[in-house]
């Protein structure tokens, strides 16, 4: 097992260098001259210059993507050109809002996708596993900005249930610590400040949620259908087991592989999602940074968000495969 | 009274495409310690009868629609569900044919044998991990201590297949089904794991099902042996008996249908002709007409019942001298049987009613 | 006169592929969800390509004087807040989302057919280059690839098509290279090849009708996912751009900010968003089941 671990880790580093070179060329193959690019609006000759020699565009090719590699090795990710500030502290009073809103999703598409696909993998064609085949075709076929409106317009705007913007209410001055607007809440030790969050959450998390939620669901259900028609279950009741015993240690148990799969993938998703979904709900969080900085020309936050999304991937993609060879024990040795 | 009595077993199952009817009335009884063997081709309803009287049978198509099962007097079809369960593994006992699939991938061998010991008995964790060692050693597995912690996969088949006995037999149950045991395997360990069967079984005294579509098998390890076909029984014998004077056409054109060491070179084989029988249509007269060298035109429309050969004689159905009893209208003579063939002067099988034979096409071809 | 003799027919053969599609296409039409995912499509479609003659409008020009009306019998599904009739505009933008969608899939399967190919029939050294490249594009998730192409290549047509073709590539090519790593080991390609079949022969009989059904189905549900990331990118603002060319995404973010006051503008956008998604979708799983050869008669 350990051997596996350091090989998958291993195996990752190649795919690392791979995207720093593509995202160190994206900067330097944009039309046109890469400081002028950079600059956009605020391109004067001394500032060109500058940039230049802060990026050292004189030089040849390789030096430059070396000297790109050695500051993100220090942890340098540039600053936007827009307000000056670094990628790094921005990002961290930023990256925590996504954290919740990732969370969120993952809590609503997990906690209700598994149980809901494994009862209806346990009764297929029934009234359940109907209605759970109308949910997920709507569930992948919406997009999370129509889901989002219309959840906004029904609670928000018709039923005034649950909030539609931000991550709480200003009005109640939670003063900002750590970022998380839970956490925040919390610290404050007023309940109405948590509950105002957390009801906060609750819109975008559906949102956002919904199409893993809608993947989750179909795939547990088939794996719960493809094991139950296995030889060693048949097995299993042979021996006398109960029928609990069965379901836990024998479906499930095998069932849980090629959901851990999808679950890894479906993260990928989230953070992607989390850029629409941001926008809608107007959190300020990593995913509307990205579509700001696009849409400023703020080429260096691009090139390093876009790394830092890649890099998050990445790592709860090995953690996921770590998980599945732990619960797959065929895999471990390969 | 014998320890397993089935009577008129019924089993179909009900699907989108129609009813397959793949058990249609099968009778027959075990003795305490006895091995039968249950011989035939695929789809005769060998396994079906088993997983029936099992209640095992994949639902909800699956149905046994008529008959008896008596495991020493209790009525098997009638219990609750979670009273067979109490039987199975404990009284009752299956093994499987692929050992590949037949054990759970992603739990470790120790799991799987202790959760069956402990599911019917009061062990501790330790004690029944110390029998699990125990009957892994009883098997044959070397090293049972470490191979416990071991998952299927990093088994060989045989390896695997000694682990499913082992499971079975750890509470001593009355009655072991194995259902094609040896088919997935390597010859020669087949022979290997069919020599640990007969003599566990036959130091703790377990009747046993033996289930397979090779006579080889059946011949050294059973004492009787029922003949199935398309789901019924049309030959029941002690073993010796069979194999010496085969006496119904199928069993006659089994026997024939393997090629031996002792035959006379350039002798041909004589198969069976024709197909297996479409079981989605319930039969009318004897199942095996369509194949038979020796149908009359009564087999068409009569289903012989299982008669002993020779009449006059108290019938018995176990043991040693058990009755020979066949389903067959017009039974090959014991030189027909040697011969293979119908030896009767102008004897021709009687065709199916209203057929017309259409074997070649016929091209006019300018002259 | 002729003498009669005995002629063999001659086997039935060359109807193996040919069969199975027409065998799917029975399938696919007997299957009630596929149907209404059929339905959905050509609703879709011919609004599409009739949009000049379902609507008199021009889609680009309105009077102010006229904006966010309510649905009425001159303008079947309002205005907007430029006064452009609603119903013209969500023609329209099927024309734009159904060539932008579909191009996008084309792109993607063009590049994944050559990855996967070259990968899968090459083998060695230039399969392990490849996969690698496709791992670090498989690296940025979904439709963050395709907009940091956006920005890398700026807003248009034909950049939208190339970074949402981009992101798909990934998945075409692992089919494919997939698809044709087993089929080397199969079975029937070994016993054409023992025959004496040539490679390219064993190839373009053998494999590849194999290996492009699910690149067919994966194609069909990639249609639906292209609609919604093309609309998608429309309404983050990176969309084509064209203020004349009406697109739902950049629609429904020009909408957003009335969604009290004038619903209809999101609605109808977006329900169109939805059915040809749905419609997509339904096909796409309708024909994986009609093209899996184990459930063949």
């Amino acid at each position: 097992m350990p051997r596996y671990i350091v090989r998958r880790i291993l195996g990752a580093i190649p795919i690392l260098f791979g995207l720093s070179i593509a995202l160190f060329l994206f900067l330097h193959l944009l039309p046109g001259d890469p400081a002028t690019a950079i600059l956009g609006q605020h391109a004067t000759p001394q500032l060109i210059a500058q940039v230049r020699a802060n990026l050292g565009l004189d030089e040849p090719l390789y030096l430059q993507y070396l000297g790109y590699l050695g500051r993100l090795l220090h942890g340098d990710l540039g600053a936007s050109f827009v307000d000056s500030r670094t990628v790094v502290s921005e990002f961290a009073t930023k990256f925590p809002a996504t954290i919740e809103l990732t969370v969120g999703a993952l809590i609503f598409a997990i906690g209700l996708g598994i149980p809901l696909g494994r009862l209806a993998g346990r009764h297929p064609n029934g009234w359940l596993d109907g209605v759970l085949t109308v949910v997920s075709l709507f569930g992948i076929s919406v997009p999370i900005f129509v889901l989002g409106y219309a959840m906004v317009y029904l609670f928000g705007v018709e039923l005034h249930w649950l909030p539609a913007v931000g991550q709480a209410d200003p009005r109640l001055g939670v003063p900002t610590v750590t970022h998380f607007a839970i956490i925040d809440a919390a610290l404050t030790g007023r309940p109405v400040a948590v509950v105002d969050a957390l009801a906060h959450l609750i819109l975008p998390s559906i949102a956002l949620g919904t199409i893993p939620f809608a993947i989750i669901t179909r795939i547990t259900r088939a794996a719960v259908i493809d094991v139950a028609n296995e030889d060693y279950v048949r097995t299993a009741r042979a021996k006398g087991l109960t029928e609990q015993r069965v379901d836990r240690r024998h479906i499930m148990r095998n069932a849980w592989l090629p959901v851990t799969t999808i679950i890894g993938l479906e993260v990928g998703g989230l953070l992607a999602g989390a850029v629409i979904t941001e926008t809608v709900f107007a959190w300020n969080g990593v995913g509307s940074w990205v579509v700001s900085a696009v849409e400023n020309h703020d080429y260096i936050v691009v090139q390093s968000l876009v790394l830092i999304f890649a890099v998050i991937f990445l790592s709860v993609n090995l953690i996921v495969d770590i998980g599945y060879a732990y619960l797959n024990p065929r895999i471990r040795y390969a | 009274m014998a320890l397993l009595e089935i009577e008129g077993l019924v089993v179909r199952f009900r699907t989108h495409e129609g009813t397959i009817h793949a058990v249609n009335g099968v009778s027959f009884q075990v003795d305490e310690g006895e091995t039968l063997g249950l011989v035939g081709e695929s789809g005769c309803g060998k396994s079906v009868t088993s997983l029936a009287l099992m209640r095992l049978l994949p639902s909800p198509a699956g149905h046994v629609e008529g008959g008896r099962v008596r495991l020493d007097g209790t009525e098997l079809l009638d219990l609750t569900e979670a009273e067979m369960r109490d039987l199975r593994g404990r009284e009752l006992a299956m093994i499987f044919q692929d050992p590949m699939t037949s054990l759970n991938p992603v739990l470790t061998i120790a799991e799987q044998m202790v959760e069956t010991i402990r599911a019917h008995t009061q062990m501790t964790a330790e004690q029944a991990t110390a029998r699990a060692v125990e009957l892994l050693g009883m098997v044959g597995i070397p090293r049972p201590e470490t191979r416990l912690k071991a998952f299927p996969h990093e088994f060989s088949g045989g390896m695997r297949q000694r682990v499913m006995i082992a499971m079975a037999l750890a509470l001593h149950p009355r009655l072991l089904i194995a259902d094609e045991p040896t088919t997935a395997l390597d010859v020669t360990i087949q022979a290997q794991v069919l020599e640990l069967l007969r003599a566990l079984t036959a130091d703790s005294g377990t009747a046993v099902i033996l289930i397979t579509h090779d006579l080889g098998v059946v011949a050294g390890m059973t004492r009787r042996i029922n003949v199935m076909y398309a789901g019924y029984i049309v030959e029941t014998a002690p073993t010796a008996e069979l194999f010496a004077h085969p006496a119904h056409p199928y069993t006659v054109g089994l026997l024939h249908s393997i090629p031996r060491l002792d035959a006379v070179e350039g002798e041909p084989l004589i198969p069976i002709e024709g197909t297996p029988p479409d079981q989605r249509r319930a039969p009318v007269g004897c199942p095996f007409a369509p194949r038979c060298a020796w149908r009359l035109a009564a087999c068409w429309s009569t289903n012989p019942p299982l008669e002993p050969l020779v009449t006059g004689m108290p019938v018995v159905l176990t043991g040693d001298r058990a009755t020979h009893r066949i389903a067959c209208l017009n039974p090959p003579t014991p030189e027909e049987a040697a011969a293979g063939l119908p030896l009767r002067e102008g004897f021709v099988a009687a065709p199916a009613p209203g057929s017309v034979v259409d074997e070649l096409a016929i091209a006019e071809v300018p002259a | 006169m002729a003498a009669p003799s005995i002629a063999v027919t001659p086997p039935v053969s060359q109807r193996a592929s040919r069969g199975l599609w027409r065998d799917a296409g029975r399938r696919l039409l007997r299957n009630g969800p596929a149907l209404i995912g059929l339905t959905c499509i050509l609703v879709f479609v011919l609004g599409a390509i009739l949009a000049p003659v379902l609507s008199s409008y021009d889609p680009s020009l309105g009077q102010l004087a006229d904006a966010r009306q309510t649905p009425s019998l001159t303008h079947l599904m309002g205005t907007d807040l430029l006064g452009r009739d609603e119903f013209a505009r969500v023609l329209y933008g099927a024309r734009l989302s159904l060539q932008l969608g579909t191009i996008s899939v084309v792109f993607g399967l063009a590049f994944g057919i050559v990855i996967g190919a070259a990968a899968g029939g090459l083998g060695g050294k230039v399969d392990g280059v490849l996969m690698r490249i496709v791992d670090v594009l498989l690296a940025v998730p979904g439709i963050l690839l395709a907009i940091g192409i956006v920005a890398w290549l700026g807003r248009g047509q034909i950049q939208i098509m190339l970074a949402v073709g981009v992101s798909y590539t990934p998945i075409f090519a692992r089919l494919l290279r997939g698809s044709l790593l087993a089929l080397r080991e199969a079975d029937f390609v070994l016993a054409g090849r023992s025959i004496g079949a040539s490679r390219l022969r064993i190839l373009v009989r053998h494999m590849l009708p194999n290996a492009l059904t699910p690149l067919i189905v994966q194609a069909t549900l990639a249609l639906a996912t292209a609609i919604i990331d093309v609309a998608g990118l429309g309404f983050l603002g990176l969309g084509p751009g064209d203020p004349r060319v009406a697109e739902w995404g950049e629609m429904l973010t020009d909408s957003a900010r009335f969604l009290q006051y004038a619903p209809y503008l999101i609605f109808f956008p977006a329900a169109a968003i939805v059915i040809s998604a749905i419609g997509f979708n339904l096909v796409g799983d309708g024909l994986r089941e009609a093209l899996d050869p184990r459930l063949r008669r």
